[in-house]
């Protein structure tokens, strides 16, 4: 493809004149970027949430795409598979209600003998169901992008999990969407305490096992500390995050270092397939 | 100014298709297209565009990755406008080559400086993170060349299809090319 001589002369007259404005233009770019570095942390999220809502449409508009090519790979299902599978889950749902029934009833009894003992309330947290739209496309980071936010009720460092167990927490929450930092990421930090024991320590991801098979760390272990592969992790809810008592993985093995021990610990949740999630809004203490 | 908005408009599109682009299987790193559609753009336009793309794509960037942890900013929102905007001043001193029609050289240059990004942010989060300690080992090793093998790659179909729509636009990206006649 050609361009003709008289756009090809505008657009070199658009280069020579763009010349004598190198040095205006390097000036309003280092003025720009000082404003950009030296921005308060509050402005800062503001800046990342508003450009967080503005991308997630667009995310959301690819995720279900995505959704909709691997459900036309995967097939059709025939009518007697749905028959089955609607009655699967109809007698889950059963055993499901009844076991709220009754956890319902627990409930009660234990705020009746707490307020009688004079105990603080046990604080009630709902769960926000929410999809994860799209995963984080940086090196070193490990997020995903959720379709909840601040106006379903979801505000920044909440929890998220699954039914099999802790997922993360929010981070930067827009007013449709919301970023989840995974707890295979370096940052996302839970105090920890390992079952059948009294042994308490702090999970934290590791940088370079974040790709296709995630590993987390769970540090700050005694040295004498008797810790068999295969022992379960749970969050300890101190710190004020996370509510205690979640499933977060199992020990692969445990080593003793210098001044502690430490286990490696495979997340309970698969980190790279998650589908869906929920946000756990309100007190999670 | 309208090439200008179309490239703005497709760096924003390559990162919303990042997102969807799982990790590479192996090597465990992340296929980066929008540095690739800055790169072509720091060739394409004049300084000012360059550095007004630099400054788009490394805000777009960072407002999506910089984190705060406990209530302090890992790393400042910004570092990447500059990052983008030195090589892109890089890529712009190869200029004339591409004036020419030679586009190996910036094909391969998109992958170091592809390198260079993911080796700088690496860098970055290692001081930032107490305690710091340089861990390099061959999984940081593969991330960070894996990212720049990808570029090398895609960075010709890159080229190919903007400096296309360029000419389709009727912008000239290589307006010397007409004037520098050879010997």
């Amino acid at each position: 493809m050609e361009i003709g001589p008289a756009r090809r002369r505008a657009c070199l007259a658009l280069l020579r004149m763009s010349r004598r404005l190198i040095i205006p233009s390097v000036l309003i770019f280092l003025v720009l970027t000082g404003m950009v570095l030296f921005l308060s942390p509050h402005n800062m999220r503001r800046v990342q949430a508003g450009f967080l809502g503005i991308i997630s449409p667009f995310l959301k508009t690819g995720s279900s795409m995505e959704k909709k090519y691997r459900d036309f790979r995967e097939g059709v299902k025939t009518l007697e598979q749905l028959e089955s599978e609607n009655q699967s889950l109809r007698v889950a749902n059963q055993v499901l209600s009844a076991q709220n029934q009754t956890l319902a009833g627990l409930r009660t009894e234990n705020d009746r003998l707490r307020s009688s003992l004079d105990y603080k309330k046990a604080s009630v947290f709902n769960l926000v169901p929410a999809r994860i739209i799209a995963r984080d496309a940086s090196t070193w980071y490990n997020k995903v992008v959720i379709d909840r936010g601040e106006a379903d009720g979801v505000q920044d460092d909440q929890p998220v999990l699954t039914d099999l167990g802790l997922v993360g927490k929010t981070a930067v929450v827009a007013q449709h969407s919301a970023t989840i930092v995974l707890i295979s990421d370096e940052t996302c930090r839970v105090a920890a305490k390992v079952e059948g024991t009294q042994e308490q320590g702090i999970v934290k991801g590791e940088r370079t096992s974040s790709g296709t098979n995630p590993v987390i760390g769970l540090n700050f272990l005694s040295k004498q500390a008797k810790i068999q592969p295969g022992a379960n992790i749970y969050s300890s809810g101190v710190g004020g995050v996370f509510p205690a008592g979640v499933l977060i993985g199992q020990v692969k093995d445990f080593e003793v270092g210098v001044l502690n021990g430490h286990a490696t610990v495979v997340p309970a949740v698969d980190l790279t397939t998650l589908e869906d999630v929920f946000v756990v809004v309100g007190d999670s203490k | 100014m309208i090439f200008f908005v179309l490239l703005l408009i497709s760096m924003f599109l390559a990162l919303v298709v990042e997102y969807f682009i799982g990790p590479l299987p192996v090597t465990g790193s992340r296929v980066l297209l929008m540095p690739i559609v800055m790169f072509y753009g720091s060739l394409a336009l004049p300084v000012p565009g360059m550095l007004a793309l630099a400054f788009c794509g490394g805000l777009m960037w960072d407002a999506l990755n910089v984190q705060t942890v406990d209530g302090n900013v890992e790393i400042a929102m910004g570092w990447s406008i500059i990052l983008y905007a030195v090589l892109g001043t890089l890529m712009g001193g190869f200029r004339p080559l591409f004036q020419r029609g030679r586009w190996e050289v910036h094909c391969l240059l998109s992958g170091v400086c592809t390198c260079f990004i993911v080796l700088a942010e690496y860098l970055m989060i290692t001081f930032r993170r107490e305690p710091v300690v340089f861990h390099f080992d061959r999984e940081v090793w593969l991330r960070i060349g894996g990212s720049g093998l990808v570029a090398v790659l895609l960075s010709p179909f890159f080229f190919f299809a903007l400096n296309y729509l360029a000419f389709l636009i009727g912008y000239d990206p290589q307006p010397e090319r007409a004037v520098r006649r050879p010997r």
